[in-house]
């Protein structure tokens, strides 16, 4: 990038928010993703508003200079390291939260995050039911653009199932509207799916392939009182597997359900109960760990009995613990990213969706695949919408020892196949899914018209979405 | 300070997993209203906080990125304030880490950093003056301070030359209650700075100087308003293998006093809303919170009210940990921004209980126009004594 191209982007967001710097341009080279080779931009902008963004893109798309989009640098899977020669367009300055109590929305700038966005509207009473584990420091928008899950899903869904609309700079500096807010008449965001196809689909999830988002409009709901927190054990997954269909099927109001095998409850256990204030108890091959929410007490007692019936049915056992579920809902901002840190390794993960009667697959594959590379880790998954379980293994790794690191990566590749071939979906179609994927040459030659056709000098994000 | 193994602390440095919530994490439940006052009041790259320093100190470290003074930039521009520490989720002391970091990379250039421990080791004081002018307030308070006794009271370099009525307060404090009390004849530095910006050496050069005169002095406990001092004397000289007697800074000491009825005290003449700035280095380094509000709260018509962040999640006034020198405009910006914390609870007063963060608020009131009265905690109560 030349000191011409610099030095309108310096016209753009003001000098003070372009960096060519290489200690700067280092930092920007790699995110939370861990076990990723980094790469060095030719220099990262910080636009303080839509419009700089689209004058950004502008440029950018002119010179044809790879963009990666990027705010809370939180993301697990490679999704926004930059590309060489490439630009890194920092969201964070892209802030304003603005509620809409009748239309029961709220809408946020990319660079708003959860923790912000759940401070204030705390103080209306409401929430935005789904929290990704990084919730402390990932903003709304960026986890649109990977469809990020978290404690609230099992319940509401991936947040992509949040999103009434979207501001979006698409590759050409262009600024479009979704949702019903692309009424310049409509009284603020009420309806997503307004005109014609599902426009605001196409960029959740999209990895940032498709476009900048710049602003997101989002369902806000009243904040649960009432909770029942509940642990149930099974000997057998296919027990385990069922009862969370069931309660599914039976409408009980199951906010965040996780499903542990013991070996992963042991280890848990080991790193946290002291911590977190678990106690000790005797858990079984397969436990469910479930916190139902309701706004009424009568429907919630009414859904814990049911629950608890249902579990007995099924040959399980009412554990009776509620110290873990209880961590898992009300220290959601914190417990999962303590659980993360906690030992000293790093880890590669690896996001899938699974049926709930196929969580064991996953386990088993992930199980079968750590013991061949002979290295550590664990999977626990949660129930993360209609009928999905989110999977998340983590591998573990020496970060001083390459030798093993690169292991940790070549058996990633090889469980992203199995996965696949198991029925297992991407819950974020990184990169390294392109050579998982088989069979499906016709959705991802659709795809890559998509891309081609939204962004065709390819600036945005090349590579990321599906390899893409 | 104890030799610094570099295995271990890259080891550390690696316990940082990049996920960034040391910057700006709003946390409720646990009082963080963002967490990185370096990142809030700058331009915002990842460079302003603890996860890109990091990533800048293992890049220099392994020889990723060149020893340059520019490249080191992150390592300086930062307090050490702690609230990283007190946030992050792995298993590693950030703040401390950095501190390190700066001590083994002390052959990059830092004229900064350099001057500053010149200053100290030629004049015992780092703002150039005379250093007997150290005890020059002693002159005012209307009554003789020997040099030696049991209760030493180290005044320290910025309440001795830029704001000595801390120390003039502290004495007419003591008087009131009792209490005896020895000023040094001539005092030497702590070394602070010198130890937070990576001359370890001439720190404990320094620091032994200092331990010397302490012991000629015959003390028995050392008294301290300064929060630099505070950490300096109490918590870094023993990792120099210093020992020193006891070190109790004002306000401990003035809650036990008050506690004891010891002290009479008038009411302001009118109910003023007060706040509390926790000083980084009272507060989340040696765990002291309640005492300095405990002494506020026993001034008659002070109504204490608390910012947005407070105790263990202060946001930092921006003075310490070197940036007041490294990088003055950044400093002043920080406090400025901790002062409109006081002024959106319509706080009159601002009260804190370290001279190195009061003066760095009054130059942050002073870039907002904020006319908003900024004092320690011992001025407010010396003000009242009967």
């Amino acid at each position: 990038m030349n000191e011409k191209i610099i030095k309108k982007f310096e016209e753009i967001v003001g000098v003070e928010f372009v960096s060519t710097r290489a200690d700067v341009l280092l930092t920007y080279s790699q995110t939370a993703s861990l076990a990723v080779e980094p790469v060095i931009p030719a220099a990262v902008v910080r636009p303080a508003n839509t419009l700089e963004v689209s004058q950004i893109l502008k440029l950018a798309n002119q010179y044809k200079i790879p963009v990666t989009p990027r705010s809370g640098g939180s993301s697990l899977q490679g999704e926004a390291i930059p590309k060489p020669g490439g630009l890194v367009v920092d969201l964070l300055r892209l802030g304003g939260i603005k509620l809409y109590e009748n239309l029961r929305s709220v809408t946020v700038g990319a660079g708003v995050t959860y923790g912000e966005l759940d401070k204030f509207l705390k103080k209306h009473d409401l929430f935005l039911p789904v929290y990704p584990e990084s919730a402390l420091v990932c903003t709304v928008a960026g986890n649109i653009a990977v469809n990020g899950a978290g404690p609230g899903s099992s319940l509401f869904g991936c947040i992509g199932e949040m999103v009434l609309g979207l501001e979006v700079v698409l590759p050409d500096g262009s600024i479009i509207q979704t949702g019903s807010e692309a009424n310049p008449n409509a009284p603020g965001p009420f309806i997503r799916y307004a005109f014609g196809p599902d426009i605001t689909g196409l960029f959740i999830g999209s990895l940032g392939s498709f476009g900048i988002i710049t602003k997101a409009s989002m369902k806000t709901f009243k904040r649960m009182k009432f909770f029942d927190y509940n642990m149930y054990g099974f000997d057998t997954a296919a027990q385990a597997e069922q009862f969370l269909v069931e309660v599914k099927q039976n409408d009980i109001n199951s906010l965040f359900a996780s499903l542990y095998s013991g070996e992963v409850l042991d280890l848990f256990m080991d790193m946290l109960s002291e911590e977190l204030g678990f106690p000790s108890f005797e858990y079984s091959n397969r436990t469910v760990s479930m916190t139902i929410g309701r706004v009424r007490e009568d429907m919630m007692k009414s859904d814990a009995k049911l629950a608890c019936e249902i579990c007995e049915k099924l040959g399980g056992k009412v554990l009776g613990v509620s110290e873990m579920p209880q961590q898992e809902w009300e220290g959601r901002f914190w417990n999962f990213v303590r659980a993360s840190y906690a030992h000293g390794w790093h880890w590669k993960i690896l996001y899938h969706h699974q049926t709930p009667t196929n969580s064991h697959k996953s386990v088993d594959i992930i199980m079968e695949v750590m013991d061949k590379y002979r290295f550590l880790g664990h999977t626990a998954g949660f129930h993360s919408g209609h009928s999905s379980m989110n999977l998340y293994p983590h591998l573990y790794f020496d970060p001083q020892d390459k030798e093993e690191e690169k292991k940790v990566v070549e058996a990633h590749k090889e469980i992203a196949k199995k996965l696949f071939r198991s029925g297992a979906v991407p819950f974020k179609l990184a990169e390294f899914w392109k050579d998982a994927i088989e069979d499906m040459d016709g959705y991802m030659a659709f795809l890559r018209f998509l891309k081609n056709s939204i962004d065709p000098n390819n600036i945005m994000n090349l590579g990321v979405l599906g390899g893409i | 300070m104890s030799e610094i193994d570099l295995d271990e602390l890259i080891e550390n440095l690696l316990q940082c997993r990049r996920c960034g919530i040391c910057r700006n994490a709003v946390f409720e439940d646990r009082g963080f209203d963002g967490v990185c006052p370096v990142w809030r009041n700058s331009s915002g790259f990842e460079t302003s906080f603890m996860r890109g320093r990091i990533q800048v100190a293992l890049a220099l470290l392994d020889g990723t990125l060149e020893k340059t003074p520019e490249n080191a930039e992150a390592l300086f521009t930062c307090t050490l304030c702690g609230n990283c520490t007190e946030i992050c989720a792995a298993e590693f002391d950030p703040t401390e880490c950095l501190e390190k970091v700066r001590a083994v990379l002390s052959d990059i250039p830092n004229d900064v950093r350099d001057t500053i421990a010149e200053k100290i080791m030629q004049y015992d004081n780092p703002y150039e003056e005379n250093n007997q002018i150290k005890r020059d307030w002693v002159k005012e308070v209307g009554f003789e301070v020997p040099s030696t006794g049991d209760l030493l009271y180290y005044t320290g370099c910025t309440a001795g030359i830029r704001l000595p009525n801390i120390a003039k307060s502290t004495a007419k404090i003591l008087k009131a209650a009792g209490i005896d009390f020895a000023v040094l004849a001539e005092e030497p530095c702590c070394g602070s700075v010198m130890l937070r910006t990576g001359r370890v050496e001439d720190a404990k050069k320094n620091a032994e100087k200092l331990a010397e005169v302490i012991k000629n002095s015959g003390a028995k406990k050392i008294l301290v308003t300064c929060a630099g001092c505070l950490k300096t004397l109490r918590l870094d000289f023993p990792k120099l293998g210093i020992e020193l007697p006891e070190i109790l800074h004002v306000t401990e000491l003035l809650q036990e006093i008050i506690k004891e009825n010891k002290l009479e005290v008038t009411s302001l003449e009118k109910g003023a809303r007060v706040t509390y700035h926790d000083p980084c280095h009272l507060s989340r380094t040696a765990g002291v919170y309640e005492s300095p509000r405990e002494v506020l709260k026993a001034i008659p018509g002070v109504d204490l009210v608390e910012m947005e962040t407070t105790r263990e999640t202060a946001m930092c006034c921006g003075a310490g940990g070197g940036l007041r020198s490294y990088d003055a405009e950044l400093s002043k910006k920080m406090a400025a921004d901790r002062v409109k914390s006081a002024i959106d609870i319509d706080a009159e007063i601002i009260a804190t209980a370290c001279p190195f963060c009061e003066n760095n608020l009054i130059a942050g009131a002073a870039l907002i126009d904020s006319s908003i009265r900024i004092v320690d905690v011992v001025d407010l109560l010396a003000e009242r004594l009967k």
